[in-house]
């Protein structure tokens, strides 16, 4: 049975009819066409679809969107403000932390949350907190000195 | 992959959420969802009825209280390890936490969530359209097992990382039906039936770990095996707990049978004993004897009971330099 | 000489690094139409079975469904990468070979009646016996999977030069050695999807795909659906890796294009992850056994080759695969006397084709592993033997390949020197160990047909530059490249050039993304397109400034005299000339090139180049071998790397960090495991290739060379750099703990049993 939820996301509100089976990630991208998170396996298993909810990194192919009721999502097309890239999605840019870009979105989307709870972390804790998020193209490599850099840019604070 | 149809539910009240089991007795709770939702959209658990847990706030917390550690069952694995308590008194309950998948999964999966998830086939946790090549499993439905090769029987692996911590810390659970609550030691939720892991009963949910500050006296430690260095589920984790004080110790392993279990005969033996270099000597084949390891079809049997031995052996080599 | 460029040999960021970055890059499956359907593969849960019936009548009256088809209903054309080798049907026909075989597609309202409706087809199989290795298959009597093919045996080839057998007799060892490199799946992060749309104006189909050769499906999809090419439009947004999988015409392309055209509704199929794993193509397992004369200095006298590839159900690019794999065991080391014999075997398995490397991995993988060993048996260093027996430019090569620059030996060294070889190979503690391994591959393969990349650069009123090109970008930076080239050459910034890319039905024609071709020749045509507009403006503006339109240079956005830049004009007002001079606008210029190689057939039995130029690459690795646990770590991965002049080094070292993730994943992590012909672990979560905690430290050391054929002097990055580290890290190992392993992956289990064996017998 369909039913209408109110769903916070990139600070604005949106009402929606669902069904209870929909997942997050199918609701973002199908039904709000915010394609910008992505469907790697819809399984848990690779951080494609990371979101921020309620500040935090989760998987939105693992999370009922009813769940996602009266919390505050934000999604990779939320992070920029005005059209001007964030700190951490510049220095993906700049220092090529990036290939293909279509596991870039739930990357960058984990490492905000990475440097929301810590702003100052050790390339040990970025390669652990990153380590759910697959990426086949960059061997990593790059991907971790842009969140190293990100960090130094925002100042190591929030 | 999509999920099946169901209906859905968010009690306000562990009563409700109870009442409305029992009258659904095909539902199913939702904590975190990380291993429920994937066995959904794998087919392999087609509840009528999702029960989600998340309206249960006051389910997500870790406190003392005359001599005990209690943890909500819906408080998530991140918030388990980083409490300062955890952290330093119960290292190894924040090492298995901390070694849960990835950073997401320690996320969003919670406590009770871990302890009650499914246990593992390669049979079994693939999709429906990939299992349609041979006949229903006896897990799935059907009447073969395709690891044991015969009907009615189901060698599915219970690999949870947080429950051998647990068990060597020597908690509880309460479970809470529309009856009340009780307080069962943990070793008594797992069957050890490899088609129904566990023992609640109907309307039963688990809403609280329960630990003895005792525990925290001692050394402790959580040590697993994967494939890689995240994401994996151990191919074998061993915890261990010892005490200088008493002369005891206990050991659990996960990933080695439908249930974790404990090793017994192995704290007696170690009972009393100085732990050196001469007493732990030959624990890995004690470990491995006393193991009866289960045909599997995740990894090979062979490479498991090389690793579980070492792994405990290591474990009790850290213990004589910690406790 | 050192030459002085502005944009070419910079570290600049991808140009479509921030749409990527901001979530606002479309692939395919973010594309919606109004009124789109969603498809729906039924696959074959047989590995080999006839089919009796096709029963969809449940299908079609489910509500929401639009459109069912089965193999009986589509013409009877098949397809393939290779003309010779097409044998694959969009939807079977009578037979399924794998499991995962396509056998009907369904298209609905949503994706979830999809499914429903999937269910409702019954089917009535006769299961067939089936074979799951070559052994069996090419055994007489073995169960037929494709009728016509004796043994199984689809393609079979055979290269020789010179005398082996003498040169065996005159070598100072001589060794046989068995080597297997399991299936390794791309795993590309983006499943594959496709979205087709029917214009009824135009009589066009139009298919988004998740493709890395725009052309090649084109001409697939009009051949399989029996229409003229100019029919078809096929567009390629972004695509989210390929690493040779998205080559291949799949049945969602066809089946995508069928609906649209017989519903006239807009209709999407997209891959679920297991689907990716099992039914799209994977590298080819191989058996490969390697008998090397050599003499006592370690110098290569001959080589003999006997090769097996599973190729599953399939062909895809099996010709090719299995002529790379032979040919490129020409480089980068002088083999005066070979011979090869290569067989491509069908199995009831899935599919191998195209994978970064492209049948080379599996063959370098053997011969390093083999010098490793022959150089411990004659007591040599494996480094020097590396150099010893290093091809250089200039010299005559006995295939005959052009060599006009050779990095390697330097490349031997530089990795040699960074990684610490001297001191440490041999000399470090037990379970610690330095190997190498070193590699060349071509810039290009030419491909029996849309051999040529085409290029036009358009320039507007503004200044602002258009460049067509049907070159394929899949996240390597095709696009960033050939604009960088283009700023290059009519001296402006990279912010003024756009890319507008692969789509058949607007830009010219290309070979796509495979064998690594594009740089060079996509590359070169937008460069030789970019001289001849630049050439239109110096001639325009020649008179202005009293000069030879020979003389001028354009860089930084102003044209000026050779060694007088202060007779100058800019870019903008030079382009204001050529409007008043009422020229048309916008200034276009157009070019076509293509590699002056050899057709590589004819290689099959006489000498030839094959490529306009050739990478070189040694890898070396160190290694830490937990003996408890049998678990290897990669400590630290150097890549010394000549692909002439990067033309931007931070692309570069991109490629060969994602390579080194590959190659290590090959060597110790992946397999696609199979049981019966079905594949066991087709998930992220079983399949396990590396993450973050896994790769190594990683260092890389540019040799530059300047390619006289290469646009800038660049030549072929990212898929050299694949072959290299597998064989580096199991070298590695052997230097650890004294183990040779041979066949790949090298689990720890496999350590742990060696380690015990070892043991046993008291060495
Ligand atoms: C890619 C991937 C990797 C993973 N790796 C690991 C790993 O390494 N180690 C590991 O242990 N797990 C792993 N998991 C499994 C899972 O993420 C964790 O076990 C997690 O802690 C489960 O918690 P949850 O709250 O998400 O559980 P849920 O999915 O919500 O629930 C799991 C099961 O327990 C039941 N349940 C939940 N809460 C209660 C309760 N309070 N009372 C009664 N029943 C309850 C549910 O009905 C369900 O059957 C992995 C999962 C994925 C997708
Ligand atoms: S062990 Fe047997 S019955 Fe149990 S899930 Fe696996 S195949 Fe099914
Ligand atoms: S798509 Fe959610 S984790 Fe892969
Ligand atoms: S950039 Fe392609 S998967 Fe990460």
């Amino acid at each position: 049975m369909k039913q209408a939820i109110a769903l916070t996301v990139n600070g604005d509100v949106y009402e929606v009819l669902i069904s209870p089976n929909q997942t997050l990630l199918e609701v973002l991208r199908d039904k709000l066409g915010l394609t910008g998170t992505k469907k790697g396996c819809d399984l848990g298993a690779c951080g494609a679809c990371s979101v921020l909810l309620d500040g935090e990194a989760y998987l939105s192919c693992l999370m009922l969107a009813v769940d996602a009721v009266g919390k505050e999502i934000v999604t990779i097309e939320g992070l920029s403000e005005g059209g001007d890239l964030h700190p951490i999605q510049k220095s993906f840019v700049e220092l090529g932390g990036l290939q293909c870009g279509f596991c870039t979105p739930g990357i960058v989307m984990t490492a905000k949350a990475i440097l929301d709870e810590e702003p100052q972390p050790t390339e040990e804790s970025v390669k652990k907190k990153m380590a759910g998020n697959l990426c086949r193209c960059t061997g990593y490599k790059k991907v971790i000195e842009s969140v190293m850099s990100a960090s130094g840019r925002m100042g190591g604070k929030q | 992959m999509r999920l099946p149809k169901f209906d859905y539910r968010q009690p306000e009240s562990i009563q409700e959420a109870c009442a409305i089991l029992l009258d659904q007795p095909d539902a199913k709770v939702l904590a975190g969802g990380t291993d429920l939702l994937v066995n959904m959209k794998h087919r392999v658990e087609t509840p009528s009825m999702i029960v989600s847990l998340k309206g249960l706030r006051d389910l997500d917390y870790v406190r003392k209280a005359n001599g005990m550690v209690r943890i909500g069952a819906l408080t998530r694995l991140k918030k388990v390890y980083n409490d300062p308590f955890v952290a330093k008194k119960l290292p190894a309950l924040a090492a298995a936490a901390s070694s849960v998948g990835s950073y997401h999964h320690q996320t969003m999966g919670t406590l009770g969530g871990n302890l009650c998830q499914q246990t593992r086939c390669k049979y079994f946790n693939q999709s429906k359209w990939w299992r349609s090549a041979r006949p229903l499993c006896f897990k799935a439905g059907g009447d073969p097992c395709h690891v044991a090769k015969k009907d009615q029987v189901c060698y599915s692996t219970y690999c949870g990382d947080v429950a051998p911590a647990l068990l060597v810390l020597n908690a509880e659970v309460v479970l809470s039906g529309r009856e009340g609550s009780k307080q069962v030691p943990l070793e008594s939720i797992f069957s050890g039936v490899g088609k129904t892991p566990l023992n609640l009963e109907p309307g039963q949910i688990l809403t609280e770990i329960v630990i003895p500050e005792q525990s925290a006296d001692g050394f402790s430690t959580y040590k697993k095996i994967a494939n890689r260095g995240s994401i994996d589920f151990p191919i074998v984790g061993a915890a261990v707990w010892t005490s200088a004080s008493t002369g005891e110790s206990r050991i659990a392993l996960t990933a080695v049978d439908r249930k974790p279990v404990r090793t017994r005969q192995l704290e007696d033996f170690l009972k009393g004993l100085e732990l050196n270099e001469e007493t732990i000597q030959g624990v890995d084949g004690l470990v491995a004897k006393e193991t009866q390891l289960m045909m599997s079809s995740i990894d090979s049997i062979s490479y498991k009971r090389k690793l579980m031995g070492q792994l405990v052996k290591s474990a009790l080599s850290e213990a004589m330099g910690g406790r | 000489m050192e030459k002085q460029f502005s944009v070419v040999g910079k570290r600049l960021p991808m140009v479509d690094a921030a749409a990527k970055v901001n979530g606002s890059a479309q692939f395919t499956d973010d594309l919606t139409f109004p009124g789109m359907l969603h498809g729906k593969l039924l696959r074959s849960p047989h590995p080999h079975a006839k089919i009796l019936n096709i029963d969809v009548s449940k299908a079609l009256r489910l509500p929401g469904v639009k459109g069912v088809v089965t193999g009986a209903e589509i013409p009877d054309r098949q397809y393939g990468i290779v003309p010779k080798a097409r044998d694959e049907y969009a939807l079977a026909k009578g037979k399924v070979r794998y499991i995962g075989d396509e056998v009907a597609a369904v298209c609905a309202i949503d994706p979830e009646i999809a499914e429903e409706a999937v269910d409702l087809i019954e089917v009535d199989y006769e299961v067939l016996p089936a074979v799951f290795n070559v052994q069996d298959s090419i055994k007489e009597g073995a169960p037929v999977i494709h009728e016509g093919v004796a043994n199984n045996t689809s393609f079979a080839i055979r290269k020789e030069f010179g005398d082996v057998e003498k040169a065996f007799a005159e070598s100072a060892l001589v060794s046989e050695d068995s080597f297997y490199s399991q299936p390794v799946n791309h795993a590309p992060m983006e499943p594959h999807a496709a979205v087709a749309q029917y214009d009824p104006v135009r009589g066009q189909v139009v298919l988004w795909s998740s493709t890395q050769i725009p052309f090649f499906l084109r001409r697939n999809l009009s051949a399989t659906l029996m229409i003229p090419e100019s029919k078809v439009r096929v567009i390629k947004p972004k695509v989210g890796g390929g690493f040779g999988q998205k080559i291949d015409m799949f049945a969602k392309d066809f089946c995508a294009a069928w609906f649209a055209m017989k519903l006239g509704r807009p209709v999407k199929f997209v891959y679920e992850r297991d689907e990716v794993f099992i039914v799209t193509r994977q590298r080819h397992p191989m058996h490969l056994t390697v008998k090397t004369g050599m003499a006592k200095d370690g110098r290569i006298l001959a080589q003999q080759f006997l090769s097996y590839a599973d190729g599953g159900a399939y062909n895809s690019t099996a010709p090719t695969m299995m002529a790379l794999s032979c040919f490129f065991l020409m480089v980068p080391y002088h083999v005066p006397n070979l011979l090869y014999e290569g067989y491509h075997v069908y199995t009831n398995k899935p599919v191998g084709g195209a994978m970064r490397g492209h049948g080379i991995p599996q063959a370098r993988f053997a011969v390093e592993r083999q010098l490793d060993l022959m150089a411990d048996r004659l007591n040599l260093d494996p480094a020097d033997v590396r150099t010893k027996n290093s091809i250089k430019a200039g010299e005559p090569h006995p295939g005959g390949f052009v060599i006009n620059t050779c990095g390697f030996a330097e490349s031997v060294q530089l990795a040699a020197e960074a990684i610490g070889w001297k001191e440490k190979r041999g000399k470090l503690p037990f379970g610690r160990g330095v190997g190498m391994g070193g590699a060349s591959f071509p810039s290009g393969v030419t491909n029996m047909s849309h051999i040529s990349s085409g290029a036009v650069v358009q320039v507007g009123q503004d200044g602002g530059v258009n460049v067509l090109t049907g070159a394929a970008d899949i996240g390597q930076g095709a696009e960033t490249v050939i604009a960088q080239i283009v700023a290059e050459v009519l001296g402006v910034s990279l912010d003024d050039v756009r890319v507008t890319a692969a789509d058949t039905g607007t830009t010219p024609l290309d070979p796509g993304t495979f064998g690594s071709g594009v740089t060079v020749r996509a590359g070169n045509a937008a460069r030789i397109a970019a001289e001849s507009v630049r050439k239109k403006l110096f001639e325009c503006v020649a008179d202005e400034l009293e000069a030879n339109p020979d003389d001028l240079v354009a860089r930084d956005g102003v044209i000026f005299v050779t060694g007088s830049p202060e007779i100058n004009i800019t870019f903008p007002k030079a382009l204001k000339a050529y409007q008043y001079k009422d020229l048309p606008m916008p200034l276009v210029g157009r070019a076509s090139w293509m590699a002056d190689t050899n057709e590589p057939t004819t290689l099959f039995t006489q000498p030839g180049n094959f490529s306009p130029n050739y990478s070189f690459m040694t890898q070396a690795a160190e290694v830490e071998v937990d003996t408890q646990t049998g678990k290897v770590k990669v400590l630290k991965m150097v890549t010394a790397h000549d692909c002439g002049r990067p033309i931007n080094p931070m692309l570069v070292e991109g490629q060969l960090e994602g390579s080194i993730a590959g190659g290590m994943g090959q060597a110790l992590y992946e397999d696609v495991i199979t049981e019966k012909g079905q594949v066991m672990n087709p998930s992220f979560l079983d399949y396990g290739f590396p993450t973050t905690m896994e790769v190594p430290e990683m260092e890389s050391i540019d040799i530059e060379t300047d390619d006289p054929v290469g646009p800038f002097g660049a030549k072929e990055a990212g898929e050299g750099t694949q072959l290299s580290p597998a064989p580096a890290i199991v070298n590695a190992i052997y230097d650890a703990i004294g183990v040779n392993f041979n066949e790949l992956p090298v689990t720890p289990e496999k350590i742990l049993k060696a380690l015990e064996e070892k043991k046993k017998q008291g060495v």
